[in-house]
């Protein structure tokens, strides 16, 4: 298939005493829509936080689009390529919809305000809420708020989209509106990793399915296959409880 | 959540309240301006003979005392957000010094401060001149009032480290964490999406500290510095008229630090309708 784009090799990573990653290895190719699942405290997150150097690991290996994550250079420089959605939404409360939108385009990407602005309407309208754009966070919905939040992050024109958790903190009425513009973006061919548990948007979108418990991945495969036919007794029983409701 | 709405609800929900305490600190500060004031004109119109004299005679002190405190307090904010950032810094040279500072001032009463930069510091600097046979060095003759205003931003400025560090820590680590993942590097994100909002946070004890400060600048009459305080002390060791003196001294403080007070709430005012 595709080219590689993003290349794990055998990280570690601690917090204090808790080994939170033993020696993950992943490679995602473009276009590829990768779900994480696996229980709370399996390393999850932070291998996703690892992808763009939120969280800095003790040893092993990331590459992003060819660029090795070995320095502040090339970790901003990855940081621009890689968009981040996180799960309590994090937008800038001091800024409206739109502002959240423009900053980080005239800042880090060195646009012109009418165009950074013109890139911020196009993407309200693309997540739905282009009435909301003069509107500061504290008076959106947790899902008008995810939306502009994933729509800040396509503001810099990323090759790759990290999820961490994006609906775990919406009410239930607002996780779809959410879901739906993720699965639109996995079918323009958006490079997507995605910690969650959402199975209707796993099943729908993802290519490929990986299982993660105690810092490592035990298995990997298509949602179908995974959910059907799930190898290790541990990911059987994970699965169990999040599939029977 | 967190990040989105914080201050909003409650201070909205405060302003609903009928007759909550924003509208009756107006009119404590109101009659509190009319009383004063009027004092100081009924004294200064009944009584013109020590009164309107001593006006005279402290107004230039007057213009020394404010002159002091707002060139010490623009310094004192960039000193305090050098040292807040530095009270923050991961970097240990950085943190250690700044924390040196900070613990260092905290624990030196303001005028000992004051007397030592003024009458040590020079000398420090002539004896280093001397030493390092730098003729401008031991020459050096300090001015009172820059070695005043150098005293006053020295410990303020750690104060007011203080409270920048807690501004930055107040604001959700996810916003930096936001700013970062869009490319942004740390000083980029302090400038433009921690600070503005910590700004916010801190605007009321900033207040406070401008108001401290303004009082505190009475001290540096003990160095050669002819502010308010000192040119009431003048007219009073030549007048012996402690009582007259005294009390319109205190007047005209209060008028200031009323009228800073007003000023401090009108800003946290506007800068909250902003959000």
């Amino acid at each position: 298939m595709a080219e590689l784009i993003i290349k794990i090799e055998n990280i570690y990573k601690r917090f204090g005493r808790v080994q939170a990653l033993r020696g993950v290895s992943l490679d995602v190719k473009k276009g590829e829509v990768v779900v994480i699942v696996g229980p709370s405290g399996s390393g999850k997150s932070t291998l996703l936080r690892c992808i763009n150097r939120l969280e800095q690991y003790e040893s092993g290996k990331i590459a992003v689009d060819g660029i090795p994550l070995d320095s502040t250079k090339n970790i901003n420089a990855v940081r621009m390529e890689v968009g981040m959605v996180f799960q309590s939404f994090n937008l800038f409360a001091h800024l409206t919809a739109l502002e959240n939108l423009t900053i980080a385009q005239r800042v880090v990407r060195r646009r012109k305000k009418e165009e950074a602005e013109k890139t911020a309407i196009a993407l309200l309208a693309k997540v739905g809420i282009p009435e909301k754009a003069n509107v500061r966070p504290g008076q959106l919905s947790g899902g008008q708020q995810q939306r502009v939040a994933i729509a800040r992050a396509l503001a810099m024109n990323p090759k790759i989209m990290l999820f961490d958790e994006p609906t775990s903190a919406l009410d239930p009425e607002m996780i779809k509106e959410v879901l739906d513009v993720m699965l639109a973006l996995a079918k323009e061919g958006m490079t997507m990793v995605v910690v969650s548990h959402e199975m209707g948007f796993t099943r729908a979108a993802a290519n490929r399915v990986i299982f993660m418990d105690e810092g490592q991945i035990l298995e990997q495969a298509p949602p179908d296959k995974l959910f059907s036919n799930p190898s290790h007794e541990r990911t059987k029983q994970f699965l169990s409880k999040i599939l029977s409701h | 959540m967190e990040a989105g709405q914080k201050p909003n609800p409650t201070e909205e929900a405060l302003e609903h309240v009928p007759g909550a305490e924003r509208s009756a600190r107006i009119d404590a500060w109101w009659w509190l301006l009319i009383l004063v004031i009027g004092a100081a004109i009924l004294l200064i119109t009944t009584m013109p003979d020590p009164y309107l004299n001593i006006l005279q005679f402290v107004s230039d002190g007057l213009g020394v005392t404010v002159l002091v405190t707002a060139v010490s307090f623009i310094l004192v904010l960039i000193i305090g957000m050098i040292g807040g950032l530095g009270r923050l810094a991961k970097n240990r040279i950085i943190y250690f010094i700044s924390t040196l500072y900070v613990e260092i001032v905290r624990g030196i009463p303001l005028l000992v401060q004051l007397i030592w930069w003024y009458f040590a510091f020079p000398v420090v600097i002539q004896q280093l001149g001397i030493l390092l046979k730098i003729q401008a060095l031991a020459d050096f003759q300090a001015n009172p009032i820059a070695m005043a205003i150098l005293g006053l931003v020295f410990c303020y400025g750690a104060y007011m480290s203080e409270i920048y560090r807690a501004g930055i820590q107040s604001i959700p680590k996810g916003q930096m964490e936001a700013a970062r993942s869009l490319g942004m590097s740390y000083f980029q994100a302090m400038r433009h999406i921690i600070l503005p909002q910590a700004i916010r946070v801190v605007l009321p004890p900033m207040g406070n500290e401008f108001i401290a400060l303004l009082k505190d600048s009475s001290l540096v009459s003990v160095v050669a510095v002819a502010d308010m305080t000192r040119r009431g002390r003048e007219f009073m060791s030549t007048h012996f008229n402690p009582i007259e003196v005294w009390t319109l001294v205190a007047l005209l403080y209060l008028v200031l630090t009323l009228f800073s007070a007003r000023m401090v709430t009108w800003i946290e005012k506007k800068s909250r309708i902003e959000r």
